[in-house]
């Protein structure tokens, strides 16, 4: 098992100045006993990805992946493993995060050929007689140069690989209907207004681009708020012409009795950690509920630098577990 | 939500609000715990919020119509309901998000005499919140404020929040003076330790706004109940620094008196009935009541 890399810098300061944050955000802890929870980084030919929760069923959190094309991150890649060169392990967000932020610290006044290379290795740990795993990072500045050796788990095994694959596969499947959320900043504040009141909300889409949120776990208080007309990708619908009069609980009951509308309880915090990924500056964010409710799914949508064209090399998205199926 | 059920009768209220933060303010200045039962009293001049602690504090807010860019009272008499202090201020806080609302409708009672808040003039969010309503809790009305003669001592807010903050550590019981010579107002503090604060009228008259006394007048509350008097004023109040009033009543009845802001920081609403221009009349008055200990009336520290 071999990984060597150069690693550019635009991409070290895309995942320092951006996803980490995110990252640190959405999952504490990484190093959890037995690789499952946490933050496994999963290393393909093709693909870097951090992934958090998918492991062991992941049913009881909010699972994330964060994915990007290799040529964004490196320029100078190796892979090797038994495995179809394939290695996951689990890694500390916030350890890694500070090995990125002093590596770009340390790249960012030197000459032109900036040197970052990121590395597997054992290494035996101050007073323990054992080699353990690290992912280490050397960097050349100017004037100095630095390794950092940040401790990730044990390589997961095959099983474990072929298992966190599957599992990838399975959280990519779409929801018919996208909505657009356009501030996504604006969203946070209410959810986290509404937090100091419950803390289960039930999230309705509809397929004209309705996104109602309702809190459902006070019986002393009816509170939610509700966008319309916002932008859809997939399957369409119009609405009823009488329906703008009614109230937005009734409207949206309407909606999902006519089968225009699917909606899903989801808890308030995972709802807010998925929130937090607007630290990675998306360019736009979509929600949509997963086919049959599975799950409520933000979607994060990067677009290349000075275009609106999507950057397919970067892609992030939450998948939120359904406390309850709903009304679907 | 039936809305047929609205229209056969005209709710009891129906107001809009443009400044929801001045409310929040002025409702989070007498929540002094978490859990908190208001009652809440309509009528053709405002609304008027009452929190209690049992016989020893009571705290008002008035909310006079002057404050609502919209005021339609239709009620006889003056409806009266409870409610969750907290969940109340904890549903308007959800409007105060940016780009939200910039007018809030408050309308009672629902179908159900629910309270009922939602967003108006913002077509593509729209927030809503139905509060549940209690018949009220019976409320002590022993807390008529009479007046025993003395003018209200006008403190700069912030200072009389720092000296009751201040005797947080003596705690227990605090004893007030108010001295017609030398001009001053003193506050002792006896429990774990001992703390007087002297706040003097001629020396220091950016302390004390104004003060009249002609006897000396002197009462010991309970440190709990005063500090509930200032421990939540909003910082508006201290920045704006219109002064807090104290008065000390018949029997040693103390009252606090704060002002706060519900203008609306920027330009006015065109809705708005009551002119926009009288922006300084827009003020929430917060007041509370304490009663003094019991213990040996008035005393004397000659």
């Amino acid at each position: 098992m071999k990984f060597k890399a150069g690693m550019r810098v635009e991409g070290l300061e895309i995942l320092e100045g951006r996803f980490m944050a995110a990252v640190e955000r959405v999952g504490g802890s990484g190093m959890k006993q037995n690789n499952s929870g946490g933050w496994q980084l999963y290393l393909t030919r093709d693909h870097v990805m951090f992934l958090h929760n998918l492991l062991g069923g992941g049913g009881d959190g909010v699972q994330c992946v964060a994915q990007f094309s290799v040529s964004l991150l490196f320029h100078d890649y190796h892979i090797s493993s038994r495995n179809a060169d394939r290695i996951a392990f689990s890694v500390e967000p916030s350890l890694l995060h500070r090995a990125l932020r002093s590596s770009l610290s340390n790249l960012i006044h030197s000459s032109s050929s900036p040197f970052l290379q990121m590395k597997l290795v054992k290494k035996l740990p101050a007073g323990s007689s054992r080699p353990a795993p690290f992912l280490s990072f050397e960097t050349k500045g100017q004037r100095s140069a630095v390794i950092q050796d940040v401790p990730i788990s044990r390589p997961l095994s095959a099983a474990d690989v072929s298992d966190l694959h599957s599992a990838l596969l399975s959280a990519q499947e779409l929801p018919e209907t996208l909505v657009q959320v356009p501030d996504l900043q604006q969203l946070q504040g209410l959810v986290d207004r509404l937090r100091h009141v419950g803390d289960v909300l039930s999230v309705s889409i509809t397929r004209y681009g309705d996104l109602h949120l309702k809190l459902s776990s006070s019986s002393l208080v009816t509170l939610g708020f509700e966008f319309r007309g916002l932008r859809i990708l997939g399957v369409q619908a119009s609405p009823l012409p009488n329906e703008a009069s009614l109230s937005p609980q009734a409207r949206m009951e309407l909606a999902i009795q006519r089968g225009e509308a699917m909606s899903v309880q989801v808890s308030m915090k995972h709802l807010l950690k998925s929130i937090q990924c607007h630290l990675a500056k998306p360019d736009c964010t979509f929600f949509g509920i997963a086919p049959q409710g599975a799950c409520l799914m933000v979607i994060f949508q990067f677009f290349i630098p000075g275009t609106r064209q999507t950057d397919k090399s970067i892609s992030l998205h939450c998948r939120i577990p359904v406390l309850d199926s709903g009304s679907n | 939500m039936s809305s047929s059920a609205m229209e056969t009768e005209a709710p009891d209220l129906v107001c809009h609000l443009d400044n929801v933060p001045g409310m929040v303010d002025a409702l989070s200045s007498v929540r002094w715990k978490r859990n908190q039962d208001a009652l809440v009293e309509l009528s053709e001049h405002g609304m008027v919020l009452i929190v209690e602690e049992t016989g020893c504090l009571q705290a008002k807010v008035y909310l006079k119509r002057e404050l609502f860019i919209l005021y339609e009272y239709n009620a006889e008499g003056r409806p009266r309901f409870g409610l969750g202090l907290g969940l109340f201020i904890d549903c308007l806080n959800t409007f105060c998000v940016q780009g939200i609302a910039s007018v809030v409708e408050i309308r009672y009672p629902g179908p159900d005499m629910q309270l009922l808040l939602k967003s108006v003039d913002s077509p593509d969010a729209f927030v809503y919140a139905d509060i549940r309503t209690r018949i009220p809790d019976t409320i002590s009305w022993d807390y008529n404020f009479e007046p025993a003669g003395t003018v209200p001592t006008r403190f700069q807010s912030a200072v009389l929040k720092e000296a009751i903050d201040d005797l947080e550590w003596p705690g227990s019981s605090i004893q007030i003076l108010l001295n017609p010579d030398p001009p001053s107002v003193t506050f002792r503090g006896e429990g774990h330790g001992d703390l007087q604060i002297d706040l003097s009228y001629r020396t220091s008259t950016d302390l004390l706004m104004a003060f009249q006394c002609d006897h000396r007048v002197s009462h010991r509350y309970k440190y709990k109940f005063l500090s509930a008097t200032t421990s939540n004023i909003p910082s508006s109040v201290l920045k704006d620094n219109r002064g807090s009033k104290m008065t000390i009543g018949r029997d040693g009845m103390l009252k606090i008196q704060h002002l706060v802001s519900v203008a609306k920081p920027s330009v006015h609403h065109p809705q708005n009935n009551f002119g926009a221009q009288n922006q300084t009349s827009r003020i929430a008055y917060i007041e509370f009541y304490v009663k003094p200990e019991e213990s040996d009336g008035p005393i004397d520290n000659a």
